[in-house]
């Protein structure tokens, strides 16, 4: 297994963030940054799988690896996203299910916009399948399914230039937002929770800032001088979260997605506060790698094993709040729950690396 | 143009509106009502009749409305003015509730403002879009049906969105923007299913819902709050039964009407109980059959409290349909 590095750590705090957050009202979420800023963990997670895709796509040597093989590996990889996606999805329908018959609680089939599932399954299954309707907080996934879908045409675009990827991608992103142009969401009328046409930006400039580390001084050079600005929008950030002031989505001008604070989109707000972000924490791993050894190795094992940690946490969240609903909440039902999940995450990552490392009857069948 | 002439599925009495609010009530009876009802007296005895405000160059109150168009008009709104505890006959069968169980009135200034200008009212629901198991039609579906019966001579188009987490927790912010994105004269949220069951602070909850209505009511936009069912393991849950209550007083704050799903449903419920006689109340599945039919009725529900409403006079202050029975 590789060392922990920044990208793994930070993978790792972005998903613990996730958890907690996905868990609403529990005691932890207001200590998670996600409460103290304008973007989130969600941003986090989409640059970093863009920064990683530059890692996945080159040799050891640091040369290009065939463009066969990338659009291979990145198709596989997306086809293991929505298989995860689906295996969550219909673990959390049946949770919900059970948890409704158990309880006697017909409220909670309708949770997190399941209602469709059970109350209309002939469109609603193909809803969900085709990753058309999304259960809340199980939203992720399916943006992440589209990214690895448009993925192979900006890196293999990026190996003719990429300034021009990355400029292709602003252009959609910006064409979305000005005609507020986003995915369907079906049979239920509105749309995708996360917008991919928007949010590949993120993964494109994940991307690409790995390839710019990789090539340009002059990268490195501007990532350190623009750190105090990254301070300045995270400072900004901070007052604007916790003063709860944001731009009136009816008082804005036209396009107005370019002014609002919005999701769904990737609003520009949203976008240049994570850059900030980006910016003034870059040197936090190298100052925490040495004084807190247990612990970035910890989180980095997070990192390391992505999609199946995010994929645990996304079923023990939704656990989490069915024991919360269950038993009233509470602090001390907060510890346990987020300490259960916590040590799950922990586990899985453990048990995924342990797994791969150990010989495995089935596959020498 | 100025009556409603029609039978509707609303039935039983038709109150003509004409503008300014200007109305004529029909005897209310338990049998249909004739094809063409010609507009009457107002009867005396009659519990709740919505005042006028009568505009100059319009007809007296009482008066039968003429039946030339006016430009300034109120097209005829079908609705009924029941009596407050008995069950609303305007309902269908499975689905009727006394008003006084169902809804708390507020005017509906943007609707009423559609209305007298006669263009199309485009409707936001906010929340689930089930209309009931096995129904052939969505409840947005049905809303827009039951909305266009009530208002015949208007177009109602209704678009619905679903709400992904909490109102307390950024839900409320998505919604906004939801708002922004369709800008309709009225939004009908059914509101608090998430953050009852995520067991937020009901405090946060308020402060944000009364927030988010404030929000809305300031561009000129009405709301129409739906609070959470009512299902019988949750009867005794203390937390759930304040957060219902919690979201009765910010509509009442925010003068917006409620419709009371969770009173509603508890009133089904115990008529379904008596209806046993004394059979096995506990057998599986009730809960969820009442679910169901909360689902099927909240389209006849919200249209009702809508057209009720819209009764509402322009210039007393907000007024409720009779005081809500505490628990």
């Amino acid at each position: 297994m590789r060392e922990p590095n920044a990208v793994d750590f930070w993978r790792g705090i972005a998903l613990i963030t996730i958890f907690i957050n996905h868990i609403p009202g529990n005691v932890f979420q207001n200590y998670t940054y996600s409460q103290y800023g304008i973007s989130d963990a969600a941003e986090l997670f989409v640059f970093l799988a863009g920064w990683s895709i530059g890692i996945a796509t080159r040799g050891r040597d640091g040369v290009p690896e065939p463009a066969g093989r990338t659009v291979l590996r990145l198709l596989s990889r997306m086809v293991e996203v929505y298989r995860a996606q689906l295996v969550i999805t219909a673990m959390a329908l049946a949770m919900l299910a059970g948890a409704a018959l158990y309880l006697d609680n017909p409220l909670l089939v309708e949770w997190h916009n399941a209602g469709p599932i059970f109350s209309d399954p002939i469109q609603a299954t193909v809803g969900w399948v085709t990753l058309l309707h999304q259960l809340g907080f199980f939203n992720i996934l399916p943006l992440y399914v589209v990214l690895l879908g448009l993925a192979p045409a900006f890196v293999l675009l990026s190996r003719v230039h990429l300034g021009l990827a990355v400029g292709l991608s602003a252009l959609l992103y910006a064409v979305s937002l000005v005609f507020e142009i986003n995915i369907p969401s079906w049979p239920v009328e509105g749309h995708w929770f996360f917008n991919p046409l928007c949010w590949q930006l993120l993964l494109v400039l994940g991307f690409a800032a790995h390839e710019w580390r990789r090539s340009s001084e002059r990268f490195l050079a501007w990532r350190r001088r623009l750190m105090p600005l990254g301070i300045v929008i995270v400072i900004v950030g901070a007052v604007l979260s916790w003063f709860n002031l944001r731009p009136d989505p009816l008082a804005v001008p036209e396009p107005r997605l370019l002014f609002i604070f919005d999701k769904s989109y990737l609003s520009p707000a949203r976008l240049v506060h994570f850059l900030g972000v980006m910016l003034a924490f870059q040197a936090v791993f190298g100052l925490i790698q040495p004084r807190a050894r247990w612990l970035t190795r910890q989180l980095a094992g997070l990192g390391r094993n992505s999609l199946a940690v995010f994929s645990v946490g996304s079923v023990a969240s939704l656990g989490a709040q069915l024991i919360r609903f269950w038993t009233g909440g509470g602090f001390a039902t907060d510890v346990f729950v987020v300490g259960c999940g916590l040590a799950s995450l922990s586990f899985t990552a453990w048990f995924v690396e342990w797994r791969s490392r150990s010989p495995r009857p089935s596959s020498a069948a | 143009m100025a009556l409603s002439l029609s039978p509707s599925l609303l039935g039983g009495v038709s109150l003509a509106l004409v503008s300014g609010l200007a109305l004529s009530v029909q005897a209310q009876s338990t049998t249909p009502p004739p094809a063409q009802s010609q507009p009457a007296q107002v009867q005396p005895a009659q519990s709740q009749t919505a005042p006028s405000q009568p505009a100059p160059s319009q007809p007296a109150p009482s008066q039968p409305a003429p039946s030339q168009p006016a430009l300034a008009e109120i097209p005829a709104l079908q609705a009924t003015a029941p009596g407050p505890d008995a069950p609303d006959p305007s309902l269908s069968p499975e689905c009727r509730v006394p008003g006084s169980k169902l809804y708390t009135l507020a005017k509906l200034k943007a609707v009423k403002k559609a209305l007298r200008e006669h263009r199309a009212v485009q409707v936001l629901t906010i929340g689930s879009n089930s209309g009931g198991l096995g129904t052939a039609a969505t409840y947005p579906v049905r809303l827009e049906d039951a909305l266009t019966r009530s208002l015949p001579d208007i177009e109602v188009t209704v678009e619905s969105r679903g709400v992904s987490g909490e109102i307390a927790f950024g839900a409320a912010e998505r919604l906004r923007n939801q708002v922004a994105e369709i800008e309709p004269d009225l939004v009908v949220w059914q509101v608090g299913g998430n953050d009852a069951l995520a067991r937020v602070d009901i405090e946060d909850f308020s402060q944000s819902l009364a927030e988010t209505v404030a929000w809305i009511k300031s561009h000129g936009i009405d709301v129409v709050l739906v609070d959470p069912q009512y299902t019988a393991s949750l009867a005794k849950d203390d937390y759930y039964r304040q957060f219902v209550q919690a979201i009765q007083k910010v509509a009442e704050h925010e003068q917006v009407p409620l419709v009371q799903r969770y009173e509603a449903m508890r009133y089904l419920a115990g008529r379904a109980i008596s209806a046993l006689k004394g059979g096995d109340t506990a057998q599986s599945g009730a809960g969820f059959r009442l679910a169901d039919l909360g689902y099927r009725c909240m389209a006849e529900h919200v249209t009702r409290a809508i057209t009720v409403s819209l009764l509402q006079p322009d210039v007393a202050p907000v007024s409720k349909a009779s005081p809500v029975p505490a628990n």
